[in-house]
């Protein structure tokens, strides 16, 4: 086991940047998600851990050991894929096997911890089959079998879910978090699914243009989004961020030009500035004559709550209602918004104001 | 109930099929004109006697007599010797030095388009020039080889003009011209095998051959088989370059099968001979294409 220190790490392909100097110090046993969207270095980030990218600059230490020039195979690091790159001419015991066998262990300890992993995973019934007569669940608890056989200090997963359905892709979430629970060993795992990066991590990173947005808890990043981006791309739906103005006595700020709303104390912070204005859909409820009017554009019932596209003055805002709430599509209700909940961003910047 | 369905050709089923046969009737007919046609000549030419320079002697049926005849043929004899053995030697020859070019092809070069010209190259040239260009490299005065031999301050060699060395220079220029063809074939094989496969094996700890004879080799076999059909068929016909190259000489040591049989009707004018020879060169292909067809109608991807 061994943590993961990453200090200015910068990644070039010729002439062209993609990482620009990224920090991060991962603990002992501490599962990170790298999360962004496509195109914002994360898969090139795992890589270079892994040591199938080579790196520009900076360090990255794996323990007490600095990996930059070491070959995948001295990283003592397990990888699962996205394609779960599992040889189609080996069976399972085979394919769990393989990097024991290359690694040049016996018959006998192969067999063992093969079988060992095998139960872990519920796959003993399938070793003897190959890859392709296995469905798509199966094969990602496969490979995953090919990590945890080797035992290893870190294990890095690139985008391991997205090739399953959304109910398989829940159940998997469970199962590798029960592993992780089970083996404490530091996982970084790269995903583009918020939902996943929430579910799983101790720590997101949140990834934009190569370079780190947010470190921190998924509760951190949730509450405490650091910039818009931060807050738009976490949580679903994404968080209301509309333009306004706070008064310059700050007891009241304008939404767009229109609806003046009274404003916390806490905004005194802001005070006779333009701001973003951000508020996630649960901090909007319905409330009596005295709300703020508003016009419901659209209505999308989940079941255990729904939602409800809003339409304040010249702003649009999606709230998350009870599902009894009577809502429907062109109605005026009044809305409570729930001012003390809400975060504040500069408009130049992007970043929250603290 | 789907059945009856299936077998119960409703009026537009009819006029499709009817359609389909009237679309193939012409490519049907070009071929039996190009293709059927003289193969029905040539098995009837095998069973007459058929010798233009006797013409008084006519075209009578002989049955299996040019048949006899050629179990007891020393020259047939060689001829299929001497095929076996470019096959023996050509075929394994090109898949090794192909797969070698294909592994080459399939590095990540930041220009692409000259290693690709360099393989096609070969493989576009027409045979007689390539064995034109053998020819030339091992001519005694002015030929590469020996200039190169006298540049080690070693003897020249009587490449064409000696039999071992003969059969050595064919080969060489025969694995030249084919091997690129494999190269091909094992290329577009290569490109179909996953990146990630490379790289878990990396993570996982294997060397580069480790990944070369566990993942590379295995998931090549089908195109390795099917480059190795269809050098043997092309093999067994070899024709052109020992032909260009040394014309079967020195005597009869580098005569193939398919130049003995155009000697007997081209130069001896001996039609039902030669007609029996290419029936069973025809027998000796057709065995192996049913092999290649038989094996290509299992899944090749499953082993």
């Amino acid at each position: 086991m061994a943590g993961i220190e990453i200090a200015k790490v910068v990644k070039a392909y010729g002439s062209v940047p993609v990482i620009h100097g990224i920090d991060l110090s991962v603990r002992d046993g501490e599962f990170v998600v790298l999360v962004g969207p496509s195109g914002c270095g994360k898969s090139t980030l795992l890589r270079m851990i892994a040591g199938l990218e080579s790196v520009t600059g900076g360090t990255i230490r794996i323990g007490d050991r600095v990996v930059n020039d070491l070959p995948p195979r001295d990283r003592d690091i397990a990888m699962v894929f996205q394609d779960y790159a599992l040889y189609p001419h080996r069976t399972v015991a085979e394919n769990v096997g393989f990097g024991l066998r290359m690694r040049g262990a016996d018959a006998m300890t192969i067999e063992k911890k093969v079988k060992e992993a095998a139960e872990i995973l519920q796959i003993t019934h399938l070793l003897d089959r190959k890859p392709g007569q296995l469905s798509g669940g199966q094969r990602q608890r496969v490979a995953m079998g090919r990590a945890i056989v080797r035992d290893p200090k870190v294990f890095l997963f690139d985008e391991p879910l997205s090739n399953l359905d959304a109910q398989l892709r829940a159940e998997m979430r469970v199962e590798i978090k029960k592993l992780h629970q089970r083996f404490g060993t530091t996982i970084i795992y790269v995903t583009h699914d918020q939902v996943e990066a929430m579910t799983l991590a101790d720590r997101i990173a949140i990834l934009k243009a190569g370079h780190v947005e947010q470190f921190a808890t998924p509760d951190e990043v949730y509450r405490r989004p650091r910039s818009t981006f931060v807050a738009r791309f976490i949580g679903s739906p994404s968080m209301n961020i509309v333009p306004a103005r706070i008064a310059p006595d700050a007891t009241t700020i304008t939404l767009d030009g229109d609806a003046a709303v009274p404003a916390p104390a806490s905004f005194a912070r802001a005070r006779g500035r333009d701001v973003l204005l951000g508020l996630r859909a649960e901090h909007l409820g319905l409330a009596g004559p005295d709300g703020v009017p508003a016009r419901t554009v659209i209505v999308e019932p989940l079941g255990s709550d729904t939602l409800a596209l809003m339409q304040i003055g010249r702003v649009e805002m999606t709230g998350r209602f009870p599902p009894a709430a009577p809502l429907r599509a062109g109605g005026d209700v009044t809305l409570r918004l729930d001012l003390e909940q809400a975060h504040l961003f500069d408009p130049e910047t992007g970043l929250a104001i603290v | 109930m789907s059945d009856a369905i299936r077998h119960r050709l409703t009026p537009l089923e009819k006029s499709e099929r009817r359609l389909g046969f009237a679309m193939l009737a012409p490519a049907f007919l070009l071929l039996a004109a190009v293709v059927l046609y003289p193969i029905a000549e040539l098995i009837r030419n095998s069973f007459h006697f058929n010798h233009l320079a006797q013409p008084w002697m006519g075209t009578p049926f002989v049955g299996f007599e040019n048949y006899v005849k050629a179990l007891g043929d020393d020259r047939f004899h060689e001829a299929v010797l001497h095929t076996v053995l470019y096959i023996l030697v050509t075929v394994p020859g090109a898949v090794v030095i192909g797969l070698g070019l294909a592994l080459l092809a399939n590095q990540p070069f930041r220009v692409k388009w000259p290693v690709r010209l360099g393989l096609l190259l070969p493989w576009a040239l027409p045979l007689v020039f390539a064995g034109l260009i053998f020819r030339w490299f091992f001519e005694y005065n002015q030929g590469i080889a020996n200039a190169m031999l006298r540049g080690l301050g070693l003897e020249p060699l009587n490449w064409l003009t000696s039999p071992g060395l003969a059969f050595f220079a064919i080969c060489l220029a025969i694995i030249w011209k084919s091997s690129s063809f494999v190269a091909l074939v094992l290329l577009a094989g290569l490109q179909t095998i996953p990146k990630s496969f490379y790289e878990a094996a990396e993570v996982d700890g294997a060397t580069k051959w480790q990944q070369f004879r566990e993942i590379t080799l295995p998931m090549l076999r089908p195109a390795i088989f099917v480059a190795l059909i269809f050098r043997t068929i092309t093999a067994i016909q070899t024709f052109d370059i020992p032909y260009a190259m040394t014309n079967g000489g020195p005597g009869n040591s580098t005569e193939t099968l398919a130049m003995y049989i155009h000697k007997t009707t081209v130069d001896f004018l001996d039609l039902g001979y030669g007609s029996a020879l290419a029936v069973l060169m025809f027998i000796v292909s057709a065995v192996i294409t049913s092999l290649y067809l038989r094996h290509t109608r299992r899944d090749p991807g499953r082993h």
